[in-house]
């Protein structure tokens, strides 16, 4: 008995903010158990796509549709019951310790005044575990590297128990080994995923659909195969790549031309 | 490292089943949700510290620490001051008097139970409660906030407070019966409580940045304005006065005061209790808090409006003290951590202990004279304000 997971659509989500439209008419579906990556420049609207569906970004027209229900017509625990985000960092103002930073994950599925069950115990020391935390787990979370706080948040949104897992640039700070075993493990736990990422080569290893975005419009939608071709890679990035197959998956593999 | 793409190992290691079982217990329903039996516990690596009870044991443990503290510190206050009360005494005298007269046969001369009960308890209880309610206040104030730097004068409202004691004091307005000043105090912080509130809002949001600055300006507009009725009043004794006011003391400390500060503490406590999860949310930052589904801009303004009322009652009782609200915090935090479940009431204890012995120095010092509170918690807590900030700086710059 595991928790399902979730289905994610964006109908024609628009963002504006100062008088800028930074995202426009995007829409998206992510099935349940999906991967989508979301690639695009620096400045494309990844993020601030992504900030639509947990609640940071109001979107001035469309809807995010989290199972079937429009995120923005419920509550912010609702959401959060349901879409978990791993963002690229948090202020680290107090000394909160990496337990009581995971343990935060608790907060939305609990009542006021309601103590940690042996159930939040076991799930912080699960995603403790399952991200190789024990040895920091006593210590102030400001004291970590970039890539030790990432695990950390990865950690905090997995005891959210999400069935839709947000991820901005979740691999960012991380060497080889965790971007690796990073991806490899959000696979693993069975939940539908949208993912904003730079390395392409990555997003074709691990996504089922890639989505790219440019000046904040959508202008392909796909498996990694169509998605990722020299053309659109050229007009998208500007930058001129070769087009191989990976030798052993026989998945796109780019190469600077 | 495995790649993904590899066909699934067919063979199970230890680790492998391991790894299982806890992405199966990270996918688990609560167990209220399903009839389902409880996963079985699974082994964890060795050296994991799942302590939750010997963390529970020391959180008590400080919690009576800090009680004794209060004990402590009380009993000292009903013992010194002009007339000296042995320690025995003086706690007879106490639990006879707490217990209806039960308690201890009075063998006391009569004059030691007036001065306890009449001037002694009252003073110790209202240095008790105001130091409980700037702690938590200074606690609350610092996660709405996020800033461990802000303590409860930063909203402006203790200037507001003081500037309406110092009207009625400039204009001898003394309308409102005995307790005329306390109320004009409240009423002020209250005016400026909407003013910092209104300006904070502006534009939809009240973010950290907006209130501390929306607060800072009012009060520099207020100390302003206070100095200008001081130096413009034609009575030379009141500098003297409004300087004590705004340096705090429990002087006016009697029983007729307690019950508004007492029961604002009370209730304040138990609502910043019952969202003690919320505000360990925000000291994540705001859009952590969204994501981990708190609705930021509705709690920090309740929290707000919650601790600018307590923090304005306090000033109106017992005038501006400084640092307590801002260094008890601290101390706490070093002590039992950040979550505000358990840092709360152990913050209260530790403002109140440490208050009623500031008040005890600022009585006996230069006994029969007073000093302001004020200067005395000021003079401990700048400098170790000061220690503080330099010790932070160094760990943070030896942090890999």
């Amino acid at each position: 008995m595991s928790l399902p997971p979730g289905r994610l659509a964006l109908e024609g989500v628009s963002f504006a903010a100062g008088g800028r439209a930074l995202v426009q008419d995007a829409s998206l579906e992510v099935a349940p158990g999906e991967m989508v990556g979301l690639l695009g420049s620096n400045g494309a609207g990844k993020s601030t796509l992504l900030r639509t569906i947990y609640r940071i970004n109001r979107p001035i027209a469309g809807r995010v549709l989290v199972d079937g229900e429009d995120a923005w017509s419920q509550s912010a625990a609702w959401v959060a019951q349901r879409v978990g985000a791993v963002l690229q960092d948090m202020p680290a103002d107090f000394p909160l310790t990496v337990e009581e930073v995971v343990a935060m994950g608790r907060s939305a599925h609990k009542r006021l005044l309601e103590p940690d069950s042996t159930h939040d115990h076991a799930l912080i020391d699960a995603a403790i575990a399952l991200l190789e935390l024990e040895s920091f787990r006593a210590r102030p979370f400001r004291t970590l590297s970039g890539g030790e706080r990432q695990r950390v948040l990865l950690a905090r949104a997995m005891v959210q128990q999400p069935r839709i897992l947000v991820l901005d640039e979740p691999t960012n700070h991380l060497d080889i080994r965790y971007q690796l075993s990073l991806l490899r493990f959000v696979r693993e736990i069975g939940v539908t995923i949208i993912a904003a990422l730079h390395d392409l080569n990555l997003a074709a290893m691990f996504c089922d659909r890639l989505c790219v975005l440019d000046g904040g419009r959508v202008v392909a939608t796909g498996r990694p195969d169509d998605v990722l071709t020299a053309e659109r890679v050229s007009e998208v990035w500007g930058a001129e790549m070769i087009v191989q197959r990976h030798p052993t998956s026989g998945k796109v593999w780019l190469l600077p031309a | 490292m495995r790649a993904v793409a590899d066909p699934p190992a067919q063979e199970t290691s230890p680790e492998d089943r391991q790894r299982a079982e806890l992405l199966a217990i990270l996918r688990s329903p609560p167990p209220s949700s399903v009839a389902a039996p409880r996963p079985p516990p699974v082994a964890l690596p060795a050296g994991a510290p799942t302590s939750a009870g010997a963390r529970r044991g020391r959180h008590l443990l400080a919690l009576a620490g800090m009680t004794s503290l209060v004990v402590v510190a009380g009993l000292a206050g009903l013992m010194i001051g002009s007339v000296h009360i042995p320690a025995g005494t003086a706690g007879a005298i106490f639990l006879h008097w707490i217990s209806g007269g039960v308690l201890f046969e009075p063998t006391w001369r009569e004059a030691y139970e007036i001065i306890v009960v009449q001037t002694r308890v009252p003073r110790v209880i209202l240095a008790a409660v105001v130091g409980g309610s700037l702690g938590v206040c200074g606690m609350v104030i610092q996660a709405i906030v996020r800033n461990p730097l802000a303590g409860p004068s930063i909203l402006g409202v203790s200037s507001g407070a003081a500037t309406g004691a110092v009207v009625v004091m400039r204009f001898g307005l003394v309308t409102l019966g005995a307790f005329t000043l306390h109320i004009a105090a409240f009423l002020g912080g209250l005016a400026t409580l909407t003013i910092v509130f209104w300006i904070a809002r502006t534009g939809g949001r009240m973010t950290p940045t907006r209130l501390v600055l929306a607060g800072v300006a009012m009060s520099a507009v207020l100390s302003a304005f206070t100095s200008l009725l001081v130096l413009t009043s034609p009575d030379p004794q009141l500098a003297a006065r409004v300087l004590f006011w705004t340096l705090g003391g429990f002087g006016g400390a009697q029983w007729k005061l307690l019950p508004i500060p007492v029961a604002a503490l009370a209730l304040g406590l138990a609502v910043m209790l019952v969202q003690a999860r919320r505000l360990n949310l925000l000291m994540a930052g705001d859009e952590s808090a969204v994501a981990l589904g708190l609705n930021v801009e509705a709690h920090r303004r309740a929290m707000f409006v919650l601790t600018a009322a307590l923090t304005g009652i306090t000033v109106a009782v017992a005038g501006v003290i400084g640092f307590v609200g801002l260094i008890m915090p601290h101390i706490v935090r070093l002590m039992v951590g950040a979550d505000h479940r358990h840092a709360l009431p152990a913050v209260a204890l530790l403002g109140a202990a440490f208050t009623i012995a500031a008040d005890l120095v600022a009585r006996s010092i230069i006994a029969p004279l007073e000093l302001p509170v004020g200067i005395v918690t000021a003079l401990v807590g700048g400098p170790f304000f000061i220690w503080l900030l330099r010790r932070d700086a160094r760990s943070l710059a030896g942090a890999p």
